[in-house]
Order: C-alpha cells, then sequence, then structure tokens
C-alpha cells in the first residue's frame, strides 16, 4: 500500500507540505532548545557536582535554647542571669579521624579531601576583598574535584603541603588588582593575617566562585585560622554522583555533623532546571500537538474524500488492514520525513549556535562559545516524539477507513 | 459454477424482504444479464452473488465449496484473483495513471511485473492504446469505463460482474462495453453477470434473468 499512500500524498502536495512543516518545526525546535538548555545544564550541572563536593560533611551549626540550659544537673548549681543564646559553633569536625575510618570503609566513596574553608579578607595595598579560602591537601582534593581543568595558569599542586601559596579566582585577581607571583595579605579576623604568594588562577565561569574563592593547601590554612589539626570540612566524592542525596540521607542519621548532598546544596538551581524542562517540553509539545491535529484533520477528511476508492480496493481484494495501511502510512511518511528534516535542521541550529561567542561565564563553555549538548539522547527523543505523533494521529482516522463498508459506499451512490 | 439457493435479504427497518427465496445457477462462461424494475432486487442479487453483500438467509456455493466456509482472508483472495467488477461509476483512483489503475489489482497479488504486458494488451483491446500514462481525469466518460473494465480484467478472473456498467454512457459508449463483454466472455470464457435496465443490452446476453419484487420470474 506503500505505493498508493506516496501517490496520495504526492496529489495533496500544499496540505502534506505544511504538515510536514509543522513536524519538522517541531522536531527542530525540540532539538535546538534542548541542545542549548541541555548544554547549559550540563555545564552548571557538571560544575556543580564535579567543582564541589558530593557530599559536603561539615562541622554542625546549632542554635542554643532554652532546653539546652535545662540539661545541667541541679548539683551542678548553674544558674544564668541572662543564659547564652544564638548559634553553637564548633567550627570544626569533632572526629575526623572516625569519618576517616569510615569512609575508608565505605564502597561507595571514591575519594575523600579534608579542608579547612574560611571566611577571609584579601587585602591588596588598599584594596580589600571578603571571600573564602578552601585549604586542602592537593593530591586529595584533585581526586575529588575537577578544578585542574580549569586553570588558567599555574598548577593545582602549586599550593603545595605549605609555603603560604595560593591559588585564586581570575575574577578575584582582577578584582584586588594583583598579578601571579605577587604576595597579598589574608586575614580570618580573628587570627593575625599572613602573606600569600599567588602561584595559579582558575575560572570556572561561576561568578561566585571566580569572584570570592582561593585555594590553600591544608596546612596553611590551619595556621592562618590558628588551629592547627583541626578541619572544618570533608568533601567525599562518591562513584556514582547520583546516589549522594541517598548517602547523605544515610550518614545523617548516624552522625551529627552538617551533612549536605550537591543535590541538596544546589536545590534552587535543580529547580530551575526543572522549570526550564517543563518550558521546553511545553513548548514542543504545543508545536507537535498542533502538526498532530493537522495530519488528524487531513486524514480525516482524506478518508470521506476517498470513500469511493475503498469500495473499490475492497472488492478488489483488498482487506480492511491493507486500507488501514494505506491511510496509515501517510501519517507515518509525514512523521518520519518530518521529524528527520526536523532532526538534520536542529542539528544545523545547534552548530550554529555553538558557534556563537557569548559574555565568559555566561552560559560559555571553553574558548567562550555558548554551550550546546549535542547528546544523541536528544535527538532519539525528538524523533520518537514525532513518530509518536504520527501514530497517534493517524490511526484513529486509518482504522475509520479500515471499516467502512464497501457496500455501504456502493449503495450510498459512492459519496 | 455459481449456485445460490434459496436466498433471502431482508433490510434493516424495511419489513419486506428484498430477495425472497432465490435460487439461481450460473454456469462457468455463462454471460448473464439481470434486469428488473428499480428496487426489484437485482443489484443487491449480484453484489450478494458477488460476495460483497451477505444473505440474510441462503447459501452462495462457489464451485462446490459454501461462502459460509470461507475465512475472510480467503473472500479477500477469491476477489483478487477470481473476480472483477464493474461500477456504474468508474471508481478509478484520480491519483494513478491508466496503467497503474489497471494494475491495482495485480499490486495486491503481488504480480505487477508479471501482469503488465497483459495489462499493455487490455490497454490496446479497450482502445487506449497511446493513453496508459493519462490520469482518469484526462480521459472521456467513456475511456474512463473502458478502462475501469481492463481494471476488471487483468488478472483474468473467472467471474466478471457489472452493475449498470453503460448507466453512465452514451449508446455509442455503451455498445463499445457491450462487445467488450462479449468479446471477453467468447474468447477468454470468463463468466459475466450484469445488471443493465437496457433492454437491447440485455437482449446481449446469453441468458436473461428479470427480477420482480424480489422474485425470479
Amino acid at each position: 500500500m506503500m505505493f498508493l499512500s506516496i501517490r496520495q500524498l504526492m496529489a495533496r502536495k500544499k496540505q502534506s507540505l505544511l504538515i510536514l512543516l509543522g513536524i519538522t518545526i517541531g522536531s527542530a525546535a525540540y532539538v535546538a532548545i534542548s541542545g542549548m538548555m541541555l548544554g547549559f545544564q550540563t555545564y552548571i550541572l557538571d560544575q556543580l557536582v564535579n567543582n564541589e563536593a558530593h557530599i559536603r560533611i561539615s562541622a554542625r551549626e546549632e542554635i542554643l535554647t532554652a532546653a539546652d540550659m535545662a540539661s545541667y544537673s541541679e548539683a551542678a548549681h548553674v544558674f544564668w542571669e541572662i543564659p547564652p543564646s544564638g548559634r553553637k559553633d564548633s567550627t570544626r569536625i569533632e572526629y575526623p579521624l572516625g569519618w576517616f575510618k569510615k569512609l575508608d570503609a565505605d564502597k561507595d566513596v571514591a575519594a575523600y579531601s579534608p579542608q579547612v574553608v574560611a571566611q577571609v579578607i584579601f587585602t591588596q595595598n588598599k584594596i580589600t576583598k571578603v571571600g573564602r579560602i578552601i585549604g586542602s591537601q592537593y593530591e586529595r582534593q584533585l581526586k575529588v574535584t575537577n578544578i585542574e581543568n580549569y586553570m588558567k595558569s599555574g598548577s593545582f599542586k602549586d599550593i603545595g603541603n605549605s609555603g603560604n601559596r595560593l591559588i585564586m579566582g581570575t575574577s578575584l585577581m582582577e578584582l584586588l588588582g594583583t598579578r601571579l607571583q605577587e604576595t597579598i595579605l589574608v586575614s580570618t579576623g580573628s587570627a593575625q593575617p599572613q602573606m600569600f604568594k599567588i602561584v595559579g588562577t582558575f575560572e570556572t565561569g561561576i561568578k561566585t566562585i571566580d569572584e570570592g574563592t582561593a585555594f590553600v593547601s591544608l596546612t596553611d590554612a590551619q595556621k592562618l585560622r590558628n588551629t592547627p589539626s583541626e578541619i572544618t570540612d570533608i568533601a567525599v566524592k562518591l562513584f556514582d554522583p547520583h546516589h549522594a542525596s541517598i548517602k547523605a540521607g544515610l550518614w545523617k542519621n548516624s552522625s551529627r555533623d552538617k551533612i549536605l548532598s550537591w543535590q541538596e546544596s544546589s536545590a534552587a538551581v535543580l529547580s530551575v532546571f526543572k522549570t526550564q524542562d517543563i518550558v521546553r517540553n511545553s513548548m514542543t509539545i504545543s508545536i507537535i500537538l498542533v502538526a498532530g491535529f493537522g495530519i488528524y484533520n487531513i486524514l480525516s477528511i482524506l478518508v470521506n474524500q476517498k470513500r469511493r476508492d475503498v469500495a473499490i480496493l475492497r472488492s478488489m481484494g483488498f482487506s480492511p488492514k491493507d486500507i488501514i495501511k494505506l491511510f496509515f502510512n501517510q501519517g507515518m511518511i509525514l512523521g518520519f520525513l518530518g521529524g528527520a528534516i526536523g532532526l538534520i535542521l536542529g542539528f544545523v541550529i545547534c552548530v550554529i549556535m555553538s558557534r556563537i561567542e557569548v559574555i565568559p561565564g555566561r552560559m560559555s563553555g571553553p574558548g567562550n562559545y555558548m554551550i550546546i549538548s549535542f547528546d544523541i539522547i536528544i535527538y532519539i527523543k525528538a524523533f520518537s516524539i514525532a513518530i509518536a505523533t504520527a501514530i497517534i494521529s493517524s490511526i484513529i482516522p486509518a482504522r475509520a477507513g479500515g471499516q467502512l463498508e464497501p457496500m455501504e459506499i456502493i449503495r450510498s451512490g459512492g459519496q | 459454477m455459481i449456485e445460490i439457493k434459496n436466498i433471502t435479504k431482508r433490510f434493516p427497518n424495511t419489513p419486506v424482504p428484498v430477495l425472497k427465496g432465490i435460487d439461481l445457477k450460473i454456469e462457468d462462461g455463462d454471460f448473464v444479464s439481470l434486469v428488473g424494475k428499480s428496487g426489484s432486487g437485482k443489484s443487491t442479487l449480484l453484489y450478494i452473488i458477488s460476495t460483497l453483500d451477505h444473505p440474510t438467509e441462503g447459501e452462495v456455493i462457489y464451485d462446490s465449496q459454501n461462502l459460509k466456509d470461507f475465512e475472510q482472508e480467503e473472500i479477500y483472495q477469491l476477489r483478487n484473483h477470481n473476480i472483477g467488477f464493474v461500477f456504474q461509476f468508474h471508481y478509478l483512483l484520480a491519483e494513478l495513471t491508466a496503467i497503474e489503475n489497471i494494475l491495482l489489482p495485480a499490486r495486491k497479488a503481488k504480480e505487477v511485473e508479471k501482469r503488465r504486458g497483459f495489462a499493455m494488451e487490455l490497454i490496446r483491446i479497450v482502445g487506449l492504446e497511446g493513453k496508459e500514462h493519462r490520469f482518469p481525469g484526462e480521459l472521456s466518460g467513456g475511456e474512463q469505463q473502458r478502462l475501469a473494465i481492463a481494471r476488471a480484467l487483468v488478472m483474468e478472473p473467472k467471474y466478471l460482474f457489472a452493475d449498470e456498467p453503460t448507466g453512465n454512457l452514451d449508446s455509442v459508449n455503451g455498445k463499445i462495453i457491450m462487445d467488450l463483454f462479449k468479446k471477453f466472455n467468447e474468447e477468454k470464457g470468463t463468466t459475466i453477470i450484469y445488471v443493465t435496465h437496457d433492454i437491447d443490452f440485455a437482449a446481449m446476453a446469453r441468458r436473461r434473468i428479470n427480477l420482480v419484487d424480489g422474485v425470479l420470474e
């Protein structure tokens, strides 16, 4: 029946082309919009997942309440004129060795890096900037994050194990008006400021990190805070980052330290992604729906117009299945062709978009070009949507055609 | 041979049956005209004999095989290989050329190439030589009906059923069609059963069956 289906399609060139155009635009829009949004999402997710820890264990933060004060026994004879209140901040992980043993034994843990994270003031001459330093052992830190990929100058290893060497974001360096190999003053506010030499720079593309973060060795950070041998955080990398949320939940049950998976710490970003996905899918479904209704309408009209043809075909021995195929094929041809052309068009749009230069750090990848995803899944989904639309919108009129009885058509004079 | 036994046909919401207990035998190679007034049931009888319609009661037997015992697929096969139809309206497919229309039954039987030579011969026989690549819209009414006859004969069917094949044609074209029927009946041995209002065309048949109010006269 394919021969006849093609002939009938070709006989209605304008209608067929319009429907084809609808499916093509729908598929191309899906590919292009998904390519752009998923490219951006993948890039951001990669940074969220791999720039930071999959799970961050940090010193717990507790708020003192009246109930906490009541825990003293009467024998202690403690009486408060003004009871303590506010945050009870340990600023250190109480029992890091316990965590190290636990993490070493956990088969899901790929690596972990003990850290000292502190809020600091960077000073260069008269310029000051508030930010944070992350003190870590570079061997461990490199196993946990992919910061080395974002190094603009120097190597992450250059922070060494001591020696007050520092790597900072390019934006932070610009804001401080300093250069590589120069020294700046870093202060925690509570301990003596110390001089650090800038040995490298990085650029992740995330403004908050690039403008306010510096990496130093764990020992140097501990010295800066005047808290030798203490750590404030443990950054954990799992073999499967998607299990971070479940794993963090399990660990929370057995520890009073603050445990945060990357999903929790990036909840706001992930919810934006969800909204983006809804918008993207809604747009595509709207376009494809219009095309689907087009197929449905055209085939329904065609089935009515071709009643005589159905009668004569049935009298020649064509079965109801053949008649269904006759109309169904037409919907499928439109879906298949529209989907295929849409994929090619979408791909071309994606290639063009990937060559658009954007402002560094805003949806830009390496080389400051727009990040576009060319994930095969996008193309499979777009094609599947086109075919599914064609199937759904063709099957009803095609079945109606198959159910036409030749005698009814002949008795009604073929009308 | 086709044997019809005690055929009755009632339509819903119609108290009087259209056909009332008809018995009929049509021998192979027969040339039969079915005549009668409008509403006498001749077209209904033709469609029941030709498998397109079902009797309310009674049996239609093709070469000792009762149609009731046929699977649906066997009925489709029977229509495709052994039966040709010609209707009052030509029912040609407007998107296909003359030769493609003729070869439609062969397309179902997957015998397009095998039948192409015969289809060209039929084109010549029905007087459409040189017009095989024209679309139906480019042919006259008489040519369209001759084309429909060629299509009905392309599978060299044993039976040809025609329902008022000359109904829409002038007398000259009507005569051409009837001559073609006669030619195929005589030369190919095709069993032809046709319904007609025209007394002259009815007289061209070897056997004339007259239906009056649903019974054979």
